[in-house]
């Protein structure tokens, strides 16, 4: 009998429908044909029977079933992916992973470390940036801005603000505020605390009600009205014991009496950070637009209201307030921004995304690794997968297969990802405990923080798991099964892993640069000689509590001589600040030189000292000589520079009995003899990067406005401290509180918190990428070598050394690592060169850095390669050419 | 003899009416539509086989191969409901179609 069956096939092929679709369509029309061929044949006789059948064949019509049998076998997800098949799926998953444990700890541990530092940057910018203040409709609380953005200049003229709060229409609630510290007496001892002094509108806009009595009402902002406050929670938990009968009852800040009206409840430290809030009683209606004090503005957004119609409206009422500008004010326009947005300094947000984007690097390096073990799972299976696809599976249900085993690993890492994120959440806020951050900063794994979780595994598994998956369905049935010794059908999926290999090792390298920069700096700032004693340096900050620059004096002149009294101590400092950040900025003039422009004046850091300054600091006097007990108030008027001072404004010359003065162009201070010369301090500032700049000493008792002191003791732990500084700034004055107390280490570390808490992670990210890489380039090389055992046994066989073949495998993986290396030193050069002010005392091409990066990735690379190298010198060459 | 165009417009109806009581394979089908129109209707492979695709397509028909005793596996085509509901509008229209006619042509069976 004839058989149809391979005239059918015949006619198929060049459609290449999915194996199991075209065996079925044989079968169905071959059956079709034998019937019809056996009931032909007594009526016309075999030969005309096929002739017959064999036309309808070859008929046009018979393409269009061809086609609809391929639209057939795509059909419908019913058809692709029920319930029952993908928990099949996830069974099948499950049992082959169980036999691969290697695979799954390797692909968990990379995932989850990916997934877990990034859930921690995120949790970063979630608790700081993104979920907003904690009140009710948050994202509807918003400053007015009216000046210089660039210069974060937030603040608006009270005049301003009243004809603002008149005429506006987009808040229900708008209010202005000036912080400002003050020492609080009354009570069991002197504090000093943080106080906001608020229009009724401030509170009001946050929705917050009190927790005990009442918050300002517009009548309390009269001038003549009494004098109110509002207590934060903290303070009427500690310092009142949470006394409920408080309504009334009296507290004195800077020496004046306040009566208690109310208290916040616990964590509302609305606008900055602050314990206490008192009424602003400034009379704005007879204020002119463009005077009064300068404060922040604040306010709820009407429910109707957009960003957009308050941005317009208020540049509209700026633009009606400008006409009356002062000369010499620039023509800025209002605008309505939101509270975080508005209060936060942008480099915040460029430095967080920024981390977000390195940290998703890693999390991609994580996703290469698991590609590539999945894609050597493929390799290792293109049998099974051939038998499986012979067997009627279809290429979507190979596909799926390999994204459900990718899901799974995703899974399993994001379960461990999110521990790594407690731990690493737990870090980030240890580091916080001591620091001043904002009041709304609420760093934990927050339910959005956990769905990011979930969607960061889920972009994990498709990313890792879709190259292995495409490259299981492209695999070719016959000839695998036809390929006895595998390696035609590993050829394309070694290829793909080495291009994976060669990116992981560029973004790695990419990273590395930038934690190799990072390391250094941080390295540089823990190790720096600022050229003054931190070690058993302790410090505290006292505000005076009064204006009167005479009773000011004597304090001083009893806390000074309290202090020196002190035993055991190697010095004691008082002086309007410490050094490093605490150095003021000021403009000078020397004495004979003239200045066309205001930014020709030298420029210089300003600290006024006691004598004291150079024991407790350890500061020696290179020339002439420093400040002593005779310069005070009276006597003539000194300064003591530095020798960058020297350096850059009289070229080296001796300055000694030159004279400079302090306050720029139209300065109206005293001249000041240069006296000594001191060697150059450590004087970082934010947003500069001159961090050894000119500096002038002057002389702490020759200052005219005081406000705060700071106190500096250095000696023993035991004698140095907080309790014998505050037993002594009691004795002399029991009404002064003493405050921000800590050891001068800690002082600069704190000033430096960003640097070390974010170089840290960033150092951690970089060695994750690192390891992840050298791993992915260990696997490839093993894979890749196992799969040539018979052609290393041949070599061998046929007199290649042991060293042969290693320099053979290792030239092999030398080019992926070469081409990506020299991808990621190019990216990452790019990268520290745009984050150059991160840098500390590093420069952004130090050939040191880069070849350090270079060093560490070649040796890690190395050792990934000579492993899997010397195993294939140990191939048996007769083992070799048995394995199949 | 029936043109191609009608033949076209009533075969899914045909398949539809005979797969009613029972499933059947395609052979079946082509032997059944020729006998019961007494070889007025004639399919041959290439013209059954895109129409039992296209109504599988449209989910009115389900193809399985099914091994019954005593005969090899064969892919046997069931009605689905999808199928059922069209059936039940074709015969309506049909009807419909079958008594306009009539009327305007006064075409009466016997």
């Amino acid at each position: 009998m004839h058989d149809w069956r391979a005239d059918i096939r015949a006619r198929l092929a060049p459609a290449r429908l999915h194996p199991q679709d075209e065996a079925e369509m044989v079968e169905e029309v071959a059956q079709h044909l034998e019937a019809q061929y056996a009931d032909l044949v007594p009526t016309v006789g075999t030969a005309r029977a096929r002739e017959q059948l064999l036309a309808q064949l070859r008929d046009q019509e018979l393409d269009d079933a061809i086609a609809r049998r391929r639209r057939l076998a795509k059909p419908a997800a019913a058809r692709t992916w029920t319930t029952t098949t993908s928990w099949h799926d996830v069974r099948y998953g499950l049992r082959s992973l169980r036999r691969s444990p290697g695979t799954v700890v390797a692909g968990v541990v990379a995932l989850a470390l990916g997934i877990g530092l990034t859930t921690v940057m995120y949790s970063v910018i979630y608790g700081l940036l993104i979920k907003g203040l904690p009140f009710e409709h948050a994202d509807r609380i918003a400053k007015v801005l009216h000046g210089d953005p660039s210069q974060g200049d937030d603040r608006v003229r009270y005049g301003s603000f009243v004809r603002y709060a008149a005429q506006q229409r987009s808040f229900e609630a708008l209010g202005a505020y000036t912080l400002g510290s003050a020492n609080m007496s009354g009570g069991d001892r002197p504090e000093h605390v943080q106080i906001a002094r608020v229009t009724a509108g401030v509170l009001e806009a946050t929705g917050v009600r009190p927790m005990v009595g009442r918050t300002f009402a517009p009548s309390d902002n009269a001038p003549t009205a009494p004098a109110t406050a509002v207590l934060g929670y903290a303070i009427w938990r500690d310092r009142y014991r949470a006394d409920s009968t408080i309504l009334g009852k009296e507290i004195r800040i800077n020496g004046r009496p306040f009566s208690i009206i109310g208290v916040m409840p616990d964590q509302f430290r609305f606008p900055d950070n602050h314990d206490v809030w008192l009424p602003m009683q400034t009379d704005g209606s007879a204020l002119p637009p463009w005077e009064g004090p300068l404060v922040g503005v604040v306010g709820r957004l009407r429910t109707d209201a957009t960003y957009e119609r308050a941005n317009a409206e208020f540049a509209t009422l700026s633009s009606r307030l400008s006409v009356d500008r002062p000369n010499g004010t620039p023509d800025w326009r209002a605008s309505v921004t939101p509270y975080i947005r508005a209060v936060l300094p942008p480099r915040v947000y460029t430095v967080l995304n920024a981390m977000l984007a390195a940290v998703m690097l890693v999390l991609l390096v994580a996703c290469a690794n698991v590609a590539n073990l999945l894609l050597d799972r493929t390799a290792r299976r293109t049998r099974e997968i051939g038998i499986r696809t012979a067997l009627g599976a279809s290429r979507l249900a190979i596909v799926r297969q390999s994204l459900v085993e990718s899901t799974i690993l995703a899974a399993i890492a994001a379960v461990v990802g999110t521990l790594i994120a407690r731990v690493g959440v737990a870090w980030f806020n240890a580091t916080l405990v001591d620091m001043d951050h904002p009041f709304w900063m609420d760093i934990r794994l927050h339910p959005p923080v956990l769905a990011f979780v979930v969607a960061l595994a889920g972009l994990a598994s498709v990313v890792s798991g879709l190259l292995p998956a495409m490259q299981s369905a492209r695999l070719d049935v016959s000839s695998i099964l036809k390929d006895e010794s595998q390696n035609a059908s590993s050829f394309r999926v070694g290829r793909l892993s080495r291009v994976i290999v060669a990116a992981q090792i560029a973004i790695s390298a990419a990273l590395l640069v930038a934690t190799g920069f990072l390391t250094r700096s941080i390295v540089n700032l823990r190790t720096i000689d600022t050229g003054f004693a931190t070690t058993d340096v302790f410090t505290a900050v006292v505000n005076l509590s009064t204006r009167d620059t005479v009773r000011q004096h004597q304090f001083l002149d009893g806390v000074e001589r309290e202090l020196a009294a002190l035993p055991g101590l190697a010095g004691a400092y008082i002086g309007n600040g410490l050094p490093g950040y605490g150095m003021a900025h000021d403009v000078a003039a020397i004495e004979g030189k003239t200045y066309t422009r205001e930014e020709d004046y030298p420029t210089a850091r300003t600290l006024a000292v006691t004598p004291g300054f150079f024991p407790t600091f350890d500061v020696t006097v290179l020339r002439g000589r420093g400040i002593t007990a005779q310069d005070r108030a009276g006597s003539a008027p000194v300064a003591v520079v530095n020798q960058a001072f020297v350096q850059r404004y009289f070229a080296g010359a001796d300055p000694i009995g030159r004279r400079i003065r302090l306050g720029g162009p139209r300065s109206e201070r005293e001249w000041l003899t240069i006296v000594g010369i001191v060697p150059t301090l450590f004087a970082p500032s934010f947003g500069r990067d001159d961090r050894w700049p000119p500096q002038v000493l002057t002389a702490f008792r020759q200052e005219r406005s005081l406000l705060s002191a700071s106190l500096a003791l250095r000696g023993p732990a035991d004698v140095t401290g907080a309790a014998p500084i505050r037993k002594v700034v009691a004795s002399v004055d029991p009404e002064v509180p003493v405050h921000t107390t800590m050891s001068m280490d800690a002082v600069l570390d704190e000033q430096m918190w960003g640097l070390n808490v974010f170089g840290t992670m960033f150092i951690v990210f970089g060695i994750v990428a690192l390891v992840l890489s050298a791993i992915g380039l260990y696997a490839v090389m093993a894979f890749s070598v196992s799969r040539r055992a018979r052609e290393m046994g041949i070599r061998m066989a046929l007199g290649a050394s042991g060293r042969d073949v290693i320099a053979m495998v290792c030239r092999q993986g030398a080019r992926q690592i070469a081409i990506g290396m020299t991808l990621g030193l190019i990216a990452g050069a790019a990268i520290v060169r745009a984050a150059r002010a991160a840098l500390f005392e590093v420069q952004p091409n130090d050939p040191g850095v880069f070849a350090l990066v270079v060093g560490v990735l070649a040796g890690a690379a190395f050792v990934a390669c000579i492993i899997p190298a010397v195993r294939a010198t140990r191939v048996d060459p007769l083992v070799a050419l048995r394995t199949d | 003899m029936l043109t191609d165009a009608l033949k076209k417009g009533s075969a899914e109806f045909l398949v539809l009416s005979l797969l009613e009581s029972e499933s059947r394979h395609g052979y079946e089908l082509q032997k059944l539509i020729e006998s019961r129109s007494d070889g007025v209707l004639t399919f041959n492979v290439a013209s059954l086989y895109p129409l039992l695709y296209k109504m599988e397509e449209r989910g009115w028909i389900v193809g399985r191969w099914v091994e019954k005793a005593g005969d090899r596996r064969k892919r046997y085509y069931r009605l689905t409901a999808a199928g059922r509901t069209t059936l039940e509008a074709q015969r309506d229209s049909w009807r419909e179609f079958v008594t306009a006619i009539n009327r305007v042509s006064g075409v009466r069976y016997a």
